[in-house]
Parts: C-alpha cells; structure tokens; sequence
C-alpha cells in the first residue's frame, strides 16, 4: 500500500502496520520494520514514519525493545478487530447500502449476491468472537 | 526542540520592489521545511537573507542565536546551495570538492564519492563545460556532504533530470535518517518534495500565506463532486472553498471531513476525493493574489 | 532511535578560516601562478631569439657594439605586473561570489584573498629578482640583453630589486582589487564611473602639472627618489586600495 498526498502521512503509516497486522502479515510479537525502512520504502521523511510508529506506540499496539527495534504487542490483533468493526459500518457499510440504492438493488437482491460471492470465492468467513 | 532560526519582521525592499514583505517565522532543528512559492515569490531572497548574502531592509534575523552577518560562527554551520552558483573559472568538480572540506567542518568526503558515483559526475571536467543537470549535481552533491547543521536547497535541482532528483530525494531522507539536521528545501515543484516535508512554509509576493506542519494540511481539504443539486444540500453550513461546475453537476472544495461528513457525503450519492498539498498550494496562492490585487 | 547528532565542529578558527580562503585562490594553480610564468618565460625567450638574430645580423664589431647598446631595456617584463593586475581582478570577481556560497565572512574573505596576494607577489618577485642577478652575472645572458634588469630599476643589491619588485605587484593586485570590488558591488556601472573618475584624476593632476610647468620638475623627482623611493611612495595608493577594497566589499552581495 502506497502513501499518497491526501492524508496525514504519519496516518497512512499507522494504518498500513495495522493492516499488515490484522491481515496476519505481521503476528504479535515480532519485529516491524524500523522507522528508516518504512521511510525508505515509502520514500518518505524518517521523522513522519517515526510519527507513524509513535502513535501506534501510544494506543499500544506496539511496544519498544530497547536496543532492538519496535515489536507487536500481545492483544493488538484482537483490539484491531474490535476497533475496525466499529468504524466498519461508517465505511463500508454506508457507501454499500447508498450505492445499492442509486442502483435499484433491494435487501434480498443483495443477499443473494453475497451468497453467489462467496460460492465463487470459496470464502466464508468464520465468525471471530471478541 | 530548539529553534535555529528566528526571523521578525523581516523586509527587504529593492527600490520601490518589496520582495519580502514583513515575513515573521521561526525553524526548528533537525526538521524537513519547505520553503513553497511561485517564482518570484521571495523564496530566494529570504535565504539570501538568512545567510546573510544580502542586507535586510527591516526586521531581525537570529540564526543559532546570533545575527547572521558577518558571523563566521553561525556561517560555518551553514550550507547554502543555490541554482545560479558560480564557480571561479576554470575550476573543476574535484576543486570544488578538494576545497569543500576547508569550509565546512562536518564534510564527509566518501558520501561525497558515493555520491559522484550516484550522479555520474565527470570530476575532471571544467565547470563551464558541463551540462545543466551535471552543474546541479555539483551543488546537489556539496550540501549532502556538507552535513551542515542548517542546509539551504534553493531550487538547485531544477538542472536534473527526474531519476537524478529522485536519487536526490532518496539520498536526502537517507541521511537525515541518520544523521539529523535542518534542511530547508526551496520549491515549486511542490507534488514531489511533498512527501519529505514535515513543514510547510508558503510564500507569496513576499509576504507568508502559509506556515503549518505538512501533515495538517494534507487531507485539511476535501472536493466533493456530483449533481448540483445535492452537492447544495451537503454543503448547507458547510464552509465552502472553491467551487466549480460543469451543466447540472457541481464540484466544491470544504475543509476537513471526519468519518460522519463522509459517510453523509456517500449516502447523499456524492463522490469524494481529497486535495492534494500542491492543489492545495496552488489554490491558497491563487486566492492570496485575488485579495493581494483586490486590497490594492 | 539510532540518529547520530551532529556535532558542531569548533576546530575553526579566525586563522584558519583566513588561511581556507587564501588556499581557495591557489587550488588551480594553472592560471594564478603556472600561466604567467609560462608566457613570461615565453616573452623572455622570444626576447633572447630576437636580440640574437639582431646582433648575428651585424657584419662589423662597430655595428655589433651600437647595437647591442640599443638592445637594453626591451622593458617587456612589465607585462606582468599589467598580466597580474588582471589576474586579480579575476580572481576577486570570480571567487568572491563562490566564496560567500560556501559561508565565507567578507571579512575573511577579504583577508584571505589579500595573503593570496601577497604571497603571489613573494613569489614572482623571487623569480624576477634571481632573473635578474643571473643577468647579470651572464653579462646579459652572454649577448648584453637586459630583459630583468630595466633601465631605471636595475641598479642596487638583490635585496633591494626584491623588495622594489614586490612593491610594485602589490601595487598591482591591490589597484586591480579594489577595482574588482567596485565592479562586485556595483557592477558595470560602477567599474565604468570608478575608472572615469580615475581618468579625471589623472588628467586633472596632468593639466595642473602643465599649467604650473612643472613637467621637469616632476620627471626630476622620480630620479631624486630613485627606484626604491619611487616604490616605496607607491605603498600610499597601494594602502588606500588596500583599505578602499575593504570597505567597498564590506556591503557588497554575490548577486549573480
């Protein structure tokens, strides 16, 4: 994922740790890459990756080894989930059911292309409880 | 954070041409500024300023705490690289480079080879006969190694092509990874420095329209776009910035969106894209110039 | 955080940061110091050719004396104090606005560029005056030439033809300086009106001396002063050049 222009920088990089965290791409208690790594690999400045990573420091979903580097804190995964579920009505949700709308496609048309989705994909989701 | 340079008040007239025009703004160690701004707009004259190569009309100017006038103290610490350098004549790359050291106290001779290397800059070859983009990359070259605790950019990259300055940018943030200082880079090329920049300094007829952190200014606007009429509706007791419009739709520029506006924006069945910092720029210039030409 | 700080180097001090720029004059070589020997060397033996092929050219003795008589002060080594005073004004034009790039004071730079001076002036003095006892010595180079030894200036030890050559290129540098710092300070305009007014000057003190008739009495003191009190009166305007240069680039900017 790409850092663009159009939002806080220091934003964007938060997020794609998140991300990579919530996909499973980073496991708790390992190491992310260092603060001159993100900035080299987004070519942006060090000190807004550094921004980035401080505020994730800061909710707790990455704590510091001293000497070694930044690493993912036990728990972060679960409190991820719970926080993107919350904004996942306002984002996802909202724009769905507005475009669904605009285009004339009701409540059980709607189902039944979530259906035939995930016969396609084969990707059911599993239930996670918090 | 310490602050290395205080301007107040700041004017520098030429005649009856105002090019700095009451500027007041501090810098802080160790950060990326942008100094932005048409041409013309004072950016050169400011740094011309500051490393006391021209004399103020007005104002006052604190570099490291100190004037910066005939100040070796202060000035050693300074790099200033601009597009228009000169050099003696006949003086070659590996001359600038040999005598580099002597100035500034925190040059680092095997950055500086590596960049030569990066650049493909023929030491050997007299100034003058160098192309456009190899004579920025001399310059380019001096203020990387130069470490100075405060480097000045004016523009000096303006000669190289686009994978010099990309090395340029990537070289840049490399070493203020690791080793950090001031750096104020002077631009118009705002789309690709953006993303180096920690602090935004505006510049406009010589007078500052603009001094905020880069990251509070990106996505501080939002364009909202669709059919006029529910574009209306949306920005009821909304401030509107800019407004443009083509047959029945509609497209206008608010301020920061939270996640509330945005969801209201895409239930009302409208299109949202953010601005970006130079569409920002260009917008917050063209605006200060309409007032600028309206006050007068 | 693995940043390193930078330190703030503070091994400058105001006598190396003269000497840095001093050294700034001397990094090309070639043209501040190897290309005014070279053509110097040059003229001095196209000299010597010329002079040779005069006196092989004369039949009898008789001839040969007169002629080697009239062969005595080509007075071409005076190209160059004239090749030296462009060479300063050269070099404060053009490293002045590199020098202030690179944080120079103008103090500093000023200071610098004047040992530079001075220090060329040792040098090409040095030559001139060892040319000139070799001159001697070689009887005029076996054929009665005098190309170091001019009429006027060549009498005296060697240390006093040193000390009259260094005299007379400081004159030069520092004239041509202060003429490079009108010209960096107020460029065209200002070189034009700093040598008008200097031609007024000089035609002013003319019509003075003509009108006073006091032609004969000016020659006369140049050979009343002699060669060294000539030299040592030059060190007046070679000071006011030295300090008007001072001042004048005090306020000047490398505007490009």
């Amino acid at each position: 994922m790409l850092v663009d222009d159009s939002r806080p920088i220091f934003l964007q990089i938060a997020e794609a740790i998140e991300n990579d965290i919530l996909s499973g791409a980073l496991q708790e208690e390992t190491q992310v890459p260092s603060t001159n790594e993100f900035a080299a690999f987004h070519r942006i400045n060090p000190a807004t990756a550094g921004k980035g990573v401080n505020l994730l420091v800061e909710t707790g979903i990455l704590y510091k080894k001293r000497g070694i580097g930044m690493f993912v804190a036990q728990g972060s995964h679960a409190r991820l989930v719970a926080k993107r579920r919350e904004s996942f009505e306002n984002e996802f949700l909202a724009p769905l059911v507005a475009e669904a709308a605009k285009l004339g496609i009701s409540r059980s048309q709607l189902a039944a292309m979530v259906s035939k989705h995930d016969a396609q994909t084969h990707e059911i989701p599993k239930e996670k409880t918090l | 954070m310490t602050t290395v340079v205080e301007v107040k008040g700041l004017s520098k007239h030429y005649g009856r041409f105002t090019a700095v025009d009451d500027a007041t703004f501090s810098i802080e160690e160790n950060r990326v500024y942008g100094l932005l701004g048409r041409n013309g707009a004072g950016k050169t004259t400011i740094m011309n300023l500051l490393t006391a190569q021209a004399f103020a009309s007005s104002g006052s100017i604190r570099v490291f705490g100190e004037s910066p006038v005939e100040n070796a103290n202060v000035l050693d610490r300074i790099c200033f690289i601009k597009e228009s350098q000169t050099y003696p004549e006949e003086f070659k790359p590996k001359h600038v480079f040999a005598s580099a050291p002597w100035f500034f106290p925190n040059w680092d001779a095997e950055f500086a080879d590596r960049l030569v290397a990066d650049f493909r800059l023929p030491l050997n070859r007299r100034i003058k006969k160098l192309s456009r983009g190899q004579l920025s990359a001399v310059g380019v070259i001096v203020g990387l190694a130069s470490r100075a605790p405060l480097t000045f950019f004016d523009e000096p990259y303006l000669g190289l092509d686009a994978v010099a300055r990309q090395i340029f940018y990537d070289r840049l943030l490399e070493d203020v990874g690791e080793h950090p200082r001031t750096v104020i880079l002077s631009t118009h090329l705002i789309d690709e420095v953006s993303k180096l920049l920690e602090h935004v300094i505006l510049i406009d007829e010589g007078r500052i329209i603009v001094d905020e952190e880069a990251d509070e200014l990106r996505g501080s606007e939002t364009t909202v776009s669709g059919t006029s009429a529910a574009v209306d509706a949306f920005i009821a007791g909304r401030e509107v910035l800019s407004r443009t419009g083509l047959g029945g739709l509609a497209s206008v520029t608010v301020g920061r969106l939270d996640a509330a506006g945005r969801a209201a924006a895409a239930a009302a069945g409208l299109e949202l894209s953010t601005v970006s910092l130079q569409q920002l720029i260009v917008r917050k210039t063209n605006v200060s110039e309409k007032e600028f030409e309206q006050s007068k | 955080m693995t940043a390193i700080a930078i330190p703030i180097q503070t091994n400058q001090t105001a006598p190396r940061r003269v000497l840095s720029v001093t050294r700034l004059h001397f990094v090309n070589k070639w043209q501040i110091l190897y290309l005014p020997l070279l053509i110097l060397a040059f003229i001095f033996l196209l000299d010597l050719a010329i002079w040779w092929l005069i006196l092989t050219a004369q039949s009898s003795t008789h001839d040969r004396h007169s002629a080697e008589k009239g062969l005595n002060f080509t007075g071409s080594i005076f190209y160059i104090y004239v090749y030296v005073l462009i060479i300063a004004i050269q070099a404060v034009s053009r490293t002045f606005p590199f020098a202030l790039g690179f944080g120079v004071t103008r103090r500093n730079y000023y200071l610098g560029t004047s040992a530079a001076f001075v220090g060329l002036g040792v040098v090409f003095s040095a030559i001139l005056t060892a040319g000139s006892v070799i001159e001697n010595a070689t009887g005029g180079w076996g054929i009665g030439g005098h190309f170091f030894t001019t009429a006027y200036f060549h009498d005296g030890s060697w240390g006093l033809r040193f000390v009259i050559f260094l005299l007379l290129f400081l004159f030069a540098m520092f004239f041509g300086s202060a003429a490079a710092s009108v010209f960096v300070r107020w460029k065209a305009t200002g070189l034009t009106v700093f040598f008008g007014a200097l031609a007024l000057l000089l035609l002013g003190g003319g019509a003075l001396i003509t009108l006073n008739n006091g032609w004969l009495g000016f020659w006369g003191w140049f050979g009343e002063a002699g060669s060294l009190g000539v030299a040592l009166w030059s060190l007046v305007p070679t000071a006011v050049a030295a300090i008007a240069g001072y001042f004048i680039l005090q306020r000047a900017t490398p505007k490009s």
